[in-house]
């Protein structure tokens, strides 16, 4: 491979670039196959001879124990598949509270890297140093067992107004039960999302042609609000309200969010934040500060010079590494499992594992998932990216 | 990709080593060490002290087995495994034996090509519950969240257990023993459930250990004890027997103090035992005085059991179940003849 | 003919110099600000003092037992007993002197590439680097160079959590680097085996990766055979890592200039002779930060170790914690032990990084 080309007067068979990418592709073909023939011959030789069995048969079968959390129903006569759909829908959960937080987290300690007040930018610093550079798994076990575990118990539990709770079993706030008409405040409210998005379409035109602004954001909020607060009105409040109360034990009723969940998205946000933070300042660094004196020249005011100059830039730089972080925490919130917050890989590949033995299915199950989630988040990433990267010339 | 292949290549040229699917016994001599699968860390089962020594009652059965085998009890090779992997470690030939508390259930002894070889410790699930919440019985538990360690089969107890008795509950699932301690001492839940040999354990790791109880329902039954592979039946009966030897050692009153002495000048039974005008360690393929180097080197059952988790340790379980069958207990020992 | 003087500098306005402007320049320099300065100000003020006096004033540090801790503030007594057990492992305690030798090899290693110059730096510290895994692994095993035998069992402690981290990426090293170049190759089937492969790789956690090491490795073996648990994790790691450092390398790649190319094959230079001599060593130091930040990443992962069993630091803690003599819940002190253990490395690992970002940026600008 690695001698010097010689002249020839013919070039030889192997000397031909086609012929030789043909007989290189064959021998990675025949390698991969015998690689995968001995293991899949190896697995099942071996599966035989410890009476395992295989296939995905055990999804039909009943699990047999309870879960903590379970976003649709769920008690212990459901099946194991129906463990699996439990566990994917908390581990969607959690990534997606980790996500928002962690990006909101990171924007602000990015941008408080820049801030007028020392004791502001040593806070940012500290924090980034401090959280980048500790494990996650301690982390966890820090949001769960050092902070959250110090909260009051069910009894004394701190309250908002008697109808919010925190206590060291969770944080417990009313819901809301529909009632007859609820219909149609949903309906509002999806009237308003859409009118959002033609009344954008409609201002951004009429700037281009005109030049005149228009307020968007504030009419936007304002129709957000106020639709679903007129059908509400109008409907006579058509929902019952559904108070936490304490009841032996614990509180019954409401919506809980156990402590685990909080542990794991507060650690996930801010192990996550840390990195989106370092992503923001390296965006906001790499825009040349020509940008800003420009845009001060032409006098831009300071908060527009951020929106309009600077951001958008940043970016540019900015969204390919988010894109690596979210995936990362996604990945990251595996370790669920260390605090018992039931995620996919807690019931899944923990208890279901455990109760059925069958590794090879689980597992892979489970690598299929993440790696689709991942893939997802980088589609919908790129396809941001592409809007943000600037034409090039 | 040809250095996949190339790095499983090197992989297997460094850590590869053919475990016989019969004959552990020669393996064991030619090798020189007992591979004994233990817990990471479970007190009083098999625990590692500061120094890196094992210690612990499931660690005392690998003990036994190599003192009786190569005469050394010290000559073991601890593997620490997880629940999830130790079955496929002893099928794989990884290890010898798998002493680690795991319970001798229909399943598991008949399906998973293994045999189980005895019981060294009668276990069951059990509850403890803070003093102040007023709670005399698991009955009484209705509503109220659980901390469970996991395990394989404290899940499913639990779910039938409280389903059987139409109680409701909320199960807060913890990998490891000092985090659901944790998590019973913040009062993240009002009961906390295990075996009842780990409630002990846990309930001694309390920063007040006399405010809470361990409540008198056993809800399931786990007896724990070594497994083997099966089809190598001479190495099944030698740590099959090595169990029973401790057992019966005690019955008959020998431990590691006075071995000696039964050896030299007590009464048949005893010298029997500690290898005395007898072939019963050449019928398993090892010498005579097996059991004799057990009691002198690991000591007896009872003697095993007071100073891993009886009153000699910090956890003092009371025997219990694991008493002699003569003293109230179920501990019974085929005769050695 | 009047020689011209400058008139002398005027001095800066009497409000913008000063320790008292600087004070109001930093912290209070609007309301917003004053604000959050005293914010600020008061957390760390309720913070802090409890903390100095938990962590340092009523801490316990002399004794060998648990019994020996009788003040409030925190047992340090659980920590120095542990300490060997948290660092080496059950190691026997004789050999220890191989791990330390190690352990000054490695400090040597970084010195070098710190102190050294150019030409010894690549003749000598980077040759050094990529052996300095093997021979660890030799030294610590023991039986290849007539040392006493070392079974893996007893290899633990936080000298496990660097050595698998280091002898992982060294083998990821050219694996990533073939995957990498199989990714820009333009052989169809080649190019789709590495996306496939690199994508897996970093699409799935490293937790599942763990747990296919774990119970579904020697599932892959013929019968029979098995192969050590650290075997297994380490291949295992090595491809989680292949698969992120192939990325860092794609990115070098794009980085380097298509004239260099051209004017390799303008050269007449093989396939290789181009890819190893001219386009490598630039890809390499472009990669560099990224690769080192991948590093701590790994680094840090291996604390997942502890879910399927292996001795490395934080699953020594956690045995440590349920040994039945110290079972007084020393929780918070081990944790935060190996926090610290580990903040140290991955902080100095950021710092070096960023110095050889420094250093090999031989670029023109500025």
């Amino acid at each position: 491979m690695s001698e010097k080309p010689q002249v020839k007067s013919s070039p030889s068979f192997f000397n031909n670039p086609r012929n030789r990418s043909i007989i290189y592709q064959l021998l990675l073909l025949f390698g991969l196959g015998y690689f995968f023939y001995s293991i899949i011959s190896n697995t099942l030789a071996n599966m035989e001879a410890r009476g395992i069995q295989s296939g995905y048969d055990f999804l039909f079968n009943t699990a047999g124990f309870d879960i903590l959390m379970s976003l649709i129903p769920y008690d212990a006569t459901n099946t194991y598949g129906r463990t699996f759909i439990v566990g994917l829908l908390n581990t969607v959960l959690v990534s997606i509270i980790g996500i928002i937080l962690s990006t909101m987290v990171g924007f602000i300690m990015g941008v408080a890297h820049f801030s007028h007040n020392l004791l502001i930018r040593k806070l940012a610093t500290a924090y980034v140093e401090t959280f980048r550079n500790i494990p996650l798994l301690l982390q966890i076990f820090f949001w769960y067992f050092a902070v959250l575990a110090a909260l009051p118990s069910a009894r004394q539990s701190m309250s908002l107004g008697e109808v919010i709770f925190l206590n060291v079993r969770g944080l417990y706030f009313p819901g809301l039960t529909p009632e007859g008409g609820a219909s149609v405040v949903y309906a509002a409210i999806a009237a308003a999302i859409i009118g959002i998005f033609v009344l954008k379409r409609w201002a951004k035109k009429r700037q281009d042609d005109t030049g005149q602004q228009f307020p968007v954001l504030w009419v936007s909020l304002g129709m957000l609000f106020g639709l679903p607060l007129l059908a509400l009105i109008v409907m006579g409040f058509p929902f019952a309200w559904d108070i936490p109360y304490l009841k032996g034990f614990n509180f019954r009723g409401g919506i809980t969010v156990i402590p685990e969940l909080m542990a794991l998205a507060l650690a996930l946000t801010v192990y996550t934040g840390a990195f989106i933070a370092e992503a923001v300042r390296a965006g906001i660094q790499a825009v040349p500060h020509g940008q800003t004196e420009a845009a001060r020249s032409i006098g831009l005011k300071e908060g527009k010079i951020m929106k309009l100059i600077i951001v958008p830039q940043a970016m540019r730089v900015i969204v390919p590494l988010l894109n690596s972080e979210y995936q990362s925490l996604v990945k990251n919130s595996t370790l669920a499992t260390a605090i018992g917050y039931p995620d996919l890989f807690t019931v899944f590949v923990g208890t279901t594992l455990n109760q059925t033995g069958q590794a090879i299915e689980i597992v892979f199950m489970t690598m299929a998932v993440y790696f689709v989630v991942n893939m997802t988040i980088s589609f919908l990433m790129n396809r941001l990216n592409s809007s943000v990267a600037l034409t090039e010339r | 990709m040809k250095r996949l292949t190339s790095v499983i290549a090197t992989g297997l040229a460094l850590g590869l080593s053919f475990g016989a699917q019969a004959g552990t016994l020669e393996d064991v001599q030619k090798r020189g060490s007992v591979s004994c699968g233990v817990s990471t860390g479970l007190a009083g089962f098999s625990q590692k002290d500061e120094n890196g020594t094992w210690s612990g009652l499931d660690v005392d059965v690998c003990r036994s087995v190599a003192a009786a085998v190569l005469g050394d009890a010290s000559k073991v090779q601890y593997k620490p495994l997880t629940a999830k992997e130790r079955f496929t470690a002893l099928q794989s030939g990884e290890i010898d034996i798998l002493s680690r508390n795991t319970t001798w259930t229909h399943t598991r002894d008949t399906s998973l090509g293994l045999n189980f070889a005895g019981v060294n410790y009668y276990d069951g699930q059990g509850f403890m519950v803070s003093k102040d919440l007023g709670v005399s019985s698991a009955l009484d538990l209705d509503g109220a969240a659980v901390c469970i360690q996991a395990g394989t089969t404290t899940e499913l107890n639990l779910a039938d257990y409280f389903r059987a008795n139409g109680i409701t509950y909320n199960a807060i699932t913890f990998d490891t023993s000092d985090q659901t301690r944790a998590g019973f001492e913040s009062g993240r839940c009002d009961v906390l459930t295990s075996d009842q040999s780990q409630l002990y354990a846990l309930r001694i790791g309390l920063k007040d250990p006399s405010s809470a109880m361990v409540l008198p329902e056993v809800i399931s039954k786990e007896p724990l004890g070594p497994v083997v592979r099966q089809g190598d039946d001479q190495w099944f009966n030698i740590v099959k027997w090595s169990v029973y030897a401790m057992v019966e050692a005690e019955f008959m009153g020998i431990n590691s103090a006075n071995a000696d002495q039964a050896k030299s000048q007590g009464n048949p039974g005893q010298q029997r035992l500690m290898g005395v005008d007898t072939d019963s360690g050449e019928k398993m393929g090892i010498s005579n005085d097996w059991a004799y180097n057990i009691v002198k080197q690991v000591g007896n059952y009872g003697e095993s059991f007071e100073r891993n988790v009886g009153q000699g340790s910090p956890l003092k379980i009371s025997r219990g179940l694991n008493a002699q069958w003569n003293k109230g207990g179920i501990m019974y020992s085929s005769p050695v003849r | 003919m009047k020689e011209f003087k400058p008139l002398p500098d005027q001095p800066a306005p009497n409000d913008t110099v000063g320790p008292i402007h600087w004070v109001k320049d930093n912290f209070f320099s609007s309301a917003a600000n004053t604000i959050a300065t005293l914010l600020i100000l008061a957390l760390l003020a309720t913070v802090i003092p409890p903390l100095v006096d938990w962590l340092l004033i009523s801490a316990n540090w002399s004794g060998t037992t648990q019994d020996a801790c009788t003040k409030d503030g925190a047992c340090w007594v659980f920590v120095i007993a542990w300490s060997k057990q948290f660092f080496y492992g059950s190691y026997p305690t004789e050999e220890l002197w191989r791990i330390n030798l190690c352990v000054l090899m490695l400090i040597g290693v970084i010195a070098s590439s710190q102190l050294l110059n150019k030409d010894w730096r690549n003749k000598f510290s980077i040759p050094a680097f990529l052996l300095l895994p093997f021979v660890c692994i030799l030294i610590l095993d023991g039986s290849w160079i007539g040392l006493e035998y070392v079974s893996t069992d007893y290899w633990g402690g936080f000298a496990l959590n660097v050595l698998l981290a280091a002898a992982s990426i060294i083998v990821a090293f050219p694996l990533s680097f073939v995957w990498a170049l199989g990714r820009r190759s333009e052989m169809p089937f080649i190019k789709s085996v590495s996306i496939l492969l690199i994508e897996f790789f970093r699409g799935v956690p490293v937790l599942a990766l763990f747990f296919m090491g774990s119970v579904m490795l020697p599932l892959f073996f013929p019968e029979g055979t098995n192969v050590d648990k650290l075997v297994r994790v380490w291949i295992v790691l090595t491809l989680f890592m292949a698969g992120y450092m192939a990325e860092v390398f794609r990115g070098g790649f794009q980085a380097v200039p298509t004239g260099q190319y051209e004017a390799a094959d303008s050269l007449g230079l093989s396939y290789w002779q181009k890819t190893l001599l001219i386009i490598l060593p630039q890809v390499i130091k472009v990669s560099m930060p990224n690769i080192l930040a991948t590093f701590v990443m790994l680094f840090k992962n291996t604390t997942f170790l502890l879910i399927i069993g292996i001795f490395e630091v934080l699953s020594t803690t956690q045995t440590a914690l349920t040994n039945s003599n110290w079972l007084g819940g020393h929780s918070t002190e081990g944790y935060l032990f190996v926090a610290i253990v580990f903040w140290i490395c991955c902080y100095s690992m950021s710092r070096i990084s960023a110095s050889i970002e420094r250093k090999l940026d031989t670029s023109h600008k500025n």
